[in-house]
């Protein structure tokens, strides 16, 4: 493989999505979203720290260890503002990744133009790898953008973040550009695999329904327990569901629990904690495996344990990164996994 | 230049090129003709190092192709059927672009573009190429397939979209490719245009080259030394006996008459007409043109 047919491609590939209208609209769509998000988040985060303030004078003008010890975890982080803006990329980050990969192959396709582009002086696997690289820089561009934006309205609030600070919210960026190139990568691939930029794009949203809404509806309560089984009652305690439906839609839905007053038996207690146990094990298993599974529900989980509170008892962000291991993995070997695909596919494409 | 050893290329078990032996010296224009399916389309693409052939090789220049792609797309220009460029680009832009590939430094590609776009008649034209016509984009690709200054030059239905001012355009271009010694392979399906700008033809029929040479060499083939000659006359004619016609079809009053001859015997005819004091109204040898010699041999290819 040589490097410049690939570094002409992606070149070639990187102007054309920063000269792209499409390009151009989610991007400012983006940077709104995430302005506003900032804003809302600041905002908050500015009321939550005079809240805590507050609290936390009380508790040295009246002197409560107890409610001073309780406010050591609660200090709101600078992160929170993030988690706001975090919400919204989620959703249009997401779209901006499809949009700007579903047509990467099949365009070439459709405008003929892929016989000659692949009768250059130039290796298939620099094409693909090109396109790629030219949108990774694209995103890359735009979620550096979208991040020193947020930065400036911090500082324009008057809210400037120490370095752990600083290394969290590079952390957010670095988590929320890998959502949007999963999703770049998996538009690549439908892009490779289609015949035409309709289905590809088609395809591409159908696999982001199911790894976004459909595959998490599992870790759901009610789902869950419709696939795997109630949780177990309580000894001494009966739970009654009393549902009520039409052909059309549910008119009532009642969930009754009695308690008994008949003395509880030790070993029954015994035996509900160990299967409630095993429930609970059970369920955070598939809840995880829900989470890994689905770029999003990682994406959050990184998300929520970067913004949670800043206090004494916080973990520290190289044990918080350690923490979060397989969802950081997750959110690297998904996009790798459909670039892979989607380089092979690309590789065994047959010309006629 | 141009060397196909045995090629094959089978898809899903039917092979689209059958064993293909194929020879075209350096400075040849080299037309290969065929009907829809006969594999044109393939070898091409097995030359321009696109598909991979099932067996046999094919080689660019003595390199062969499926060993050193990259080494025979830098000799070689091509332009595909289905022609194609990216319309948001203006035609310059999509020239420099693939001027890149060929490591050109930017004065030479825009030294090259700009000859390139006078040579095809479009300089000055200032529109993106999704505005253009398909004749226009036509003449872009032939300029396209020159831009690296190749050895050897690959066009597929070249003609299929041109007006006449761009059909003679681009025999301008290809006469003048030759001239230089440029070794250019024509495949179409516009017979005349072939007969027209081709040294030499190959015919291919499912997958196979059933015959190949120079246009006259074909042509006799074609005739399989035969010679048609149509005669006319005012008054009725005698019967022709020569050794050398093999049938002869008069009609009811013996006034015309639709000879085949081993060889051309118009002048013994037409001796013998005036020995009978007949007055000739016409006295026509037919040639095959480049369309009967085609479909003889696709005929037979195809028997």
């Amino acid at each position: 493989m040589t490097a410049t047919g690939m570094r002409i491609i992606a070149s070639k590939e990187f102007s054309d999505h920063l000269r792209s209208r499409r390009f151009h609209l989610l991007f400012a769509i983006l940077a709104v979203v995430a302005a506003v998000g900032m804003i809302t988040g600041a905002v908050q985060y500015t009321k939550d720290l005079s809240d805590y303030n507050a609290v936390q004078m009380i508790a040295e003008n009246e002197d409560d260890p107890t409610l001073a010890g309780n406010l050591a975890g609660l200090k709101p982080s600078i992160l929170s503002a993030y988690s706001q803006m975090g919400m919204l990329m989620a959703g249009i980050g997401v779209v901006l990744g499809i949009a700007m990969g579903f047509d990467l192959v099949t365009r070439e396709k459709e405008s003929k133009s892929l016989k000659s582009l692949l009768a250059y002086p130039v290796f298939r696997d620099e094409v693909i790898n090109g396109k790629a690289l030219g949108g990774v820089g694209a995103i890359a561009l735009a979620m550096g953008v979208v991040l020193v934006v947020s930065v400036a309205i911090m500082t324009l609030f008057g809210i400037v973040p120490n370095v752990d600070e600083l290394l969290r919210v590079l952390v957010f960026g670095v988590t929320s550009f890998l959502l949007v190139f999963t999703f770049f990568a998996l538009a690549l691939l439908m892009s490779t695999v289609s015949k035409d930029s309709g289905s590809a794009l088609l395809y591409s949203l159908i696999v982001m329904i199911v790894l976004s809404s459909f595959v998490p509806i599992f870790a759901y309560t009610p789902i869950y327990s419709a696939v795997f089984g109630d949780a177990p009652t309580p000894p001494g305690m009966s739970t009654y569901s009393y549902q009520q439906s039409s052909s059309a839609y549910t008119v009532t839905s009642v969930a009754v629990a009695y308690k008994s007053d008949d003395a509880v038996d030790p070993e029954a207690l015994e035996e509900y904690e160990r299967t409630s146990r095993e429930y609970m094990n059970q369920k955070r298993t598939i809840t995880d495996i829900v989470t890994l599974i689905s770029p999003t529900g990682n994406y959050q989980t990184i998300l929520g344990a970067i913004s949670q509170p800043a206090g004494d008892n916080t973990p520290g962000l190289g044990s918080l990164i350690g923490a979060l291991v397989c969802n950081i993995i997750a959110l690297l070997a998904m996009p790798a996994a459909f670039f892979g695909l989607a380089w092979v596919r690309f590789m065994r494409e047959d010309i006629r | 230049m141009i060397r196909c050893d045995h090629l094959t290329k089978i898809y899903n078990g039917v092979p689209a090129v059958d064993d293909l032996c194929l020879e075209i010296p350096a400075g040849e224009v080299f037309g290969l003709l065929g009907p829809n399916g006969a594999g044109k389309s393939t070898t091409i693409l097995m030359l321009v190092g696109l598909i991979q052939p099932t067996s046999g090789a094919c080689y660019i220049d003595g390199v062969e192709v499926a060993a050193h792609p990259i080494e025979v797309k830098k000799k070689i220009g091509y332009m595909p059927e289905d022609v194609g460029f990216y319309a948001d680009l203006a035609a310059e832009e999509n020239l420099d672009y693939a001027a890149r590939f060929y490591g050109l430094s930017e004065a030479e590609r825009k030294r090259r573009v700009d000859d390139l776009l006078a040579l095809v008649g479009l300089d000055g034209v200032g529109t993106k190429v999704g505005g253009y016509s398909k004749g226009m984009r036509q003449r872009l690709g032939l300029a396209r397939a020159l831009v690296n200054d190749p050895a050897v030059v690959i066009l597929d239905e070249p003609t299929a979209n041109l007006d006449p001012r761009g059909v003679l355009d681009y025999r301008r271009i290809v006469r003048s490719l030759a001239d230089r010694g440029t070794t250019v392979l024509v495949s179409s399906h516009i017979l005349p245009e072939v007969s027209k700008v081709c040294t030499s033809v190959g015919i291919l029929a499912r997958g196979r080259l059933i015959a190949s040479g120079d246009r006259e060499m074909l042509s006799r083939a074609a005739m399989q030394d035969r010679v048609t000659i149509d005669v006319e006359t005012v008054t009725p004619m005698p019967r022709l006996t020569n050794p050398e016609v093999l049938s002869a079809e008069y009609s009811q009053d013996a006034c015309s008459a639709r000879i085949v001859a081993k060889h051309d015997i118009s002048g013994f005819i037409a001796e013998t007409l005036y020995a009978e004091g007949i007055l000739p109204r016409r006295l026509a040898v037919e040639m095959p043109d480049m369309e009967d010699i085609l479909l003889s041999y696709y005929t037979e290819g195809t028997a």
